[in-house]
């Protein structure tokens, strides 16, 4: 089956399975940087035990495979009686690993702000809680514009995960399968789920720049 | 302090503010070291930094309205005496006293305590992402809870008080060095502090910009504000300093007005310092 032929056949349920990388991506992402917040600003905070666990969970999810965490969240969760449809397990997963990179770079836009900053904050008598609102957040967001960009075509990479579970529709991945499982599609099935991880990260890049270009701080 | 004794000194301060001579500064400030608490006072305070002995057994008294700089050879300790006066620094014992009330150790009392004290640094430190405005009014607006207007409005004054108004839209990097140190103190004054902290505030700067901070600064002195300041700048220890005080090695060696010390230093310490930077 050439390419023409596979888009003329499946070309709507390939719109569908787009949808549904995008859709997955946006989801993990938003849930991954909301908890990277919270675990950046534990890891920053004065009281220790706190800033071990934060440092705990990002160590364990960024070393952790995402096949296998995939695989113990499907597989293990149930025996803590917790049994999640396949695509919150793998919804879950993603933003687990995505999380523990974002706070990652998170901690780095952290650090380039200078020490000096947050002395003065303190000294114009702001709170621990309002020198991270009004001052480090704000800025370390600033500065981390391009390695989020890499995270989110990350996270929208991520997803090909999902091809491990059955969804329905399913992921650009999952369609692969999906169709060849129908139809002689061989490579060409591949390429064309190929093109749309490969559109899609090129848009999100450029976005990426021009929004690094217009918060970037001048130092 | 009771509430009397506080209107009567904002009462002060504001005779302060019309315009008196430095001498009257001066003299104002040693009548009242008789009768009133020191805006600031050190008691034994000593501090290390690992094996380091970087303040040993510091006693201090700074009377309202007194100018005293600090000055001493790199490393003396002169940094960090002004920086536990806020407690950017810990001490390991001894005592620092505001207005005759201990340094609180943690908290809302600490974060209270040091947005009456300003504190003005080498690097400026201004928040490198706010506008020149903001950078004013953070202070008044999150820690003061003063309505945005109004903050903005005593924020602009400042602003022209220290020559910087037509900058209040700009962020910091687009502004010289001696712009942004004079934001810094503006950023300070926002607060309505009991005293100023300057640490060596005209180092980081060009020659050329060193004079415009300094007039800022001298100004502030002569309208009465109480200051530390650790500097270099004779001539503005000369016009407005009450007392010198000069650091070797984490302890106040000399103590001394600024015409004794700079032209009849007692110590070989300060001589040799003094003739170290007299060559520059």
């Amino acid at each position: 089956m050439g390419i023409g032929e596979l888009i003329s056949t499946y070309g709507e349920i390939y719109l569908q399975s787009l949808m549904k990388t995008w859709g997955m991506t946006l989801i993990s992402f938003c849930l991954a940087m909301i908890i990277a917040l919270v675990i950046t600003v534990m890891r920053v905070s004065p009281m220790r035990p706190l800033r071990m666990a934060g440092d705990l969970y990002v160590q364990i999810f960024r070393n952790i495979p995402g096949v296998s965490l995939l695989v113990i969240v499907v597989y293990a969760l149930p025996y803590l009686q917790l049994t999640l449809p396949y695509e919150t397990c793998a919804l879950v997963t993603i933003t687990l690993v995505v999380s523990a990179f974002a706070s990652e770079n998170l901690m780095t836009g952290i650090n380039t702000i200078g020490v000096g900053q947050i002395e003065a904050a303190r000294s114009v008598g702001l709170s621990f809680g309002q020198i991270l609102r009004h001052v480090v957040i704000p800025q370390a967001l600033r500065s981390v514009v391009l390695p989020m960009t890499n995270l989110l075509i990350g996270t929208l990479l991520t997803t090909a995960l999902a091809s491990q579970v059955p969804l329905n529709p399913p992921e650009l991945t999952g369609m692969v399968n999906y169709v060849n499982s129908r139809s002689v599609g061989g490579i060409g099935a591949f390429f064309i789920s190929a093109l749309g991880y490969a559109g899609t990260s090129v848009i999100i890049g450029l976005i990426g720049n021009r929004l690094d270009q217009r918060v970037r701080i001048l130092r | 302090m009771t509430e009397d004794q506080r209107i009567d000194t904002v009462s002060s301060t504001h005779d302060a503010g019309a315009q008196p001579s430095i001498e009257h500064a001066a003299s104002s400030a040693a009548e009242q070291s008789s009768s009133s608490v020191p805006t600031i006072e050190m008691r034994h305070v000593d501090k290390h930094f690992g094996d380091l002995h970087v303040l040993r057994d510091i006693n201090l008294r700074v009377e309202k309205g007194e100018v005293l700089v600090v000055i001493g050879p790199s490393g003396s300790g002169k940094s960090t005496l002004i920086r536990t006066i806020n407690r950017l620094e810990t001490i390991d014992s001894g005592e620092i006293l505001l207005e005759g009330k201990t340094l609180p150790l943690e908290g809302k009392e600490l974060a209270a305590l040091r947005s009456e004290v300003g504190m003005v640094f080498q690097s400026f430190n201004l928040f490198a992402h706010k506008t020149i405005l903001e950078n004013v009014t953070m202070g008044p607006i999150q820690v003061l809870g003063m309505p945005k207007k109004e903050a903005e409005e005593k924020a602009m004054e400042l602003l022209k008080r220290v020559g910087v108004a037509e900058q209040a839209a700009k962020v910091p990097a687009q502004l010289s060095g001696g712009q942004q140190q004079r934001v810094a103190i503006a950023r300070s004054l926002a607060m309505n502090p009991k005293a100023m902290l300057f640490d060596e505030p005209t180092s980081a700067l060009d020659p050329e910009m060193i004079n415009e901070v300094l007039e800022v600064m001298v100004e502030l002195a002569q309208g009465g504000m109480t200051m530390i300041v650790v500097t270099h700048e004779m001539n503005f220890a000369r016009r407005v300093a009450n007392r010198v005080i000069f650091m070797a090695d984490g302890q106040i060696v000399e103590e001394d007005t600024p015409a004794n010390f700079f032209d009849n230093p007692k110590t070989d310490r300060a001589r040799d310092f003094l003739d170290s930077i007299k060559g520059h």
